[in-house]
């Protein structure tokens, strides 16, 4: 099967009784916080614990798109880091990343939605993010693809145009970050699923796993989507969190056409092309929450007709693959980030919704040293579990797309 | 994946007709001892489980009832009770 043959960052290695520090989800959060629990920390005795192949969850499925203009104080530095960090890797771990800073535009289809760019472009501006507001003209300048006459159902009144974004090649992000962790010495075990944590006078003293007990006494929980299954079904700690189907597909390949992200909140779709030359595009969430990954007829039509109203010369084009993966979400649309409060030893970090990718570097960093010296780094602070009882939820809700079941 | 509900007036209809309202988490908090705690556990958190979940449903393009169900969140079909298992 799968894997018998040698994984490409190294040996296949035996499963110990014992690690410092135990990863649950061989994701892109997970290999991360690995990767600079070694790098910057010295920290090399650590094991991911994956169910599946790394890879297998958000961080393979996302649509590798990379931004940082959220809304919130807190939210842009984190992303905008993770930005910078993208041509850094690339060096660090000497695999291409693929990294095409080629630029978002968000379409503006009202007033009111140009109102609410000015404030996002603010709070970018504010924190040394490129961002501009341009006008429907300009836009076309940028995109000769749109479509901004004004007979089809959300005229384009402008946008917000995000130059240092763009997209990632994801899966060489995660091949890369695995690799490079693994030559530090953390493990990787696919094909080995946690199921349970143990705990004893309020700490963490082992991860159950169908392999083996493993003795540890710092467990992180970053297992995108299955995150919050798992922290309530190991430790029984519930989180403000709705798991949704989100939903993706490729056109087939094209010839250049369209050279930035362009997203639209009204028409609930964004579109890029890969460098194969399809159309990438995606949005839409189930309004239930289920864990089937499937798509929708549903959707895939409500696809074909936004994309042929605000880029018209793909009418006519054929999808070729569809697929889905899981977003946890939070009711403020911002993640949840903390650790050593409800049990000591034991960290989490999920809620990521659709911008688990985005974050993953800067946020692998942070929870490393997080995890190294028991001492929440400033950033992540507000990003805390209690947040919600003390009723500071985030105002990430403000951005330009919001979705949850409970709205 | 497509779902239908079973709704108590209405019958099987397609799922889009209907808003989804919530894990099922018995009833509101007295407001009588009320901590932010309580409160909080009541309006934010969920068990995100991954099976068979009870969860409550609003017929916004039909009746307009309100009302529980037993779906798993793996398939999304309906089930008659919480144990029920393919």
């Amino acid at each position: 099967m799968f894997f018998k043959s040698k994984p490409m960052w190294g040996k296949k290695t035996k499963l110990k009784s014992s690690y410092d520090v135990v990863l649950i989800g061989g994701g892109l959060h997970s290999l991360a916080t690995a990767y600079y629990l070694a790098k910057e920390h010295g920290i090399t005795d650590v094991a991911i614990i994956e169910k599946n192949y790394i890879g297998y969850g958000g961080a393979g499925r996302n649509t590798a798109i990379v931004r940082a203009n959220q809304r919130t104080q807190y939210n842009v530095p984190l992303y905008k880091e993770a930005l910078d960090l993208w041509p850094v890797l690339t060096k660090e771990l000497d695999y291409n990343l693929m990294f095409n800073n080629c630029g978002n535009l968000n379409l503006m289809h009202s007033e009111a939605a140009m109102n609410a760019a000015r404030m996002n472009i603010a709070t970018a501006q504010f924190h040394g993010v490129e961002s501009h507001l341009i006008d429907a003209k300009e836009a076309k300048e940028l995109v000769p693809a749109l479509n901004i006459s004004e007979d089809i159902t959300f005229p384009i009144h402008g946008a917000m145009f995000h130059p240092p974004g763009g997209v990632v090649r994801h899966d060489a992000v995660v091949w890369g970050l695995a690799k490079g962790a693994a030559k530090m010495g953390v493990e990787i075990h696919q094909q080995t699923e946690a199921t349970g944590i143990s705990t004893k006078n309020g700490k963490v003293t082992a991860v159950v796993t169908d392999k083996g007990i493993i003795n540890t006494k710092q467990v992180l929980i970053s297992a995108g989507g299955y995150s919050a299954s798992l922290i309530h079904g190991f430790l029984g700690i519930k989180l403000p969190i709705s798991v949704l189907t989100i939903q993706a597909m490729v056109t087939q390949p094209l010839k250049p056409i369209l050279d930035h992200v362009v997203s639209s909140g009204a028409y609930h779709c964004y579109a890029n092309q890969t460098l194969k030359g399809e159309i990438a595009t995606g949005a839409h969430m189930d309004q239930w929450p289920n864990y089937t990954t499937l798509n929708t007829a549903h959707y895939i039509k409500h696809q074909a007709e936004a994309l042929s109203e605000f880029l018209p010369a793909l009418r006519g084009v054929r999808f070729m693959r569809i697929w889905g993966g899981l977003a946890d979400m939070t009711p403020d649309m911002a993640p949840i980030m903390d650790g050593n409060e409800q049990v000591e030893g034991f960290f989490m970090d999920c809620g990521w919704g659709y911008f688990g990718f985005k974050s993953c570097s800067a946020v692998g960093r942070h929870m490393a040293s997080f995890m190294a010296t028991n001492t929440c780094p400033d950033i992540l602070k507000p990003f805390a579990l209690k947040r919600y009882q003390e009723h500071r939820l985030m105002g990430e809700t403000a951005a330009l797309v919001n979705y949850t079941p409970d709205n | 994946m497509a779902l239908t509900i079973t709704c108590p007036i209405c019958g099987k209809r397609n799922g889009y007709e209907f808003r989804y309202g919530g894990e099922e988490k018995g009833p509101r908090p007295d407001e009588k001892d009320l901590t932010p705690e309580s409160w909080c556990d009541y309006v934010h958190m969920n068990k995100c489980v991954a099976g068979v979940q009870q969860e409550w449903w609003f017929h916004r393009d039909g009746c307009g009832s309100w009302f529980t169900i037993f779906r798993d969140t793996t398939t999304n079909l309906e089930k008659e009770t919480p144990e029920a298992k393919e």
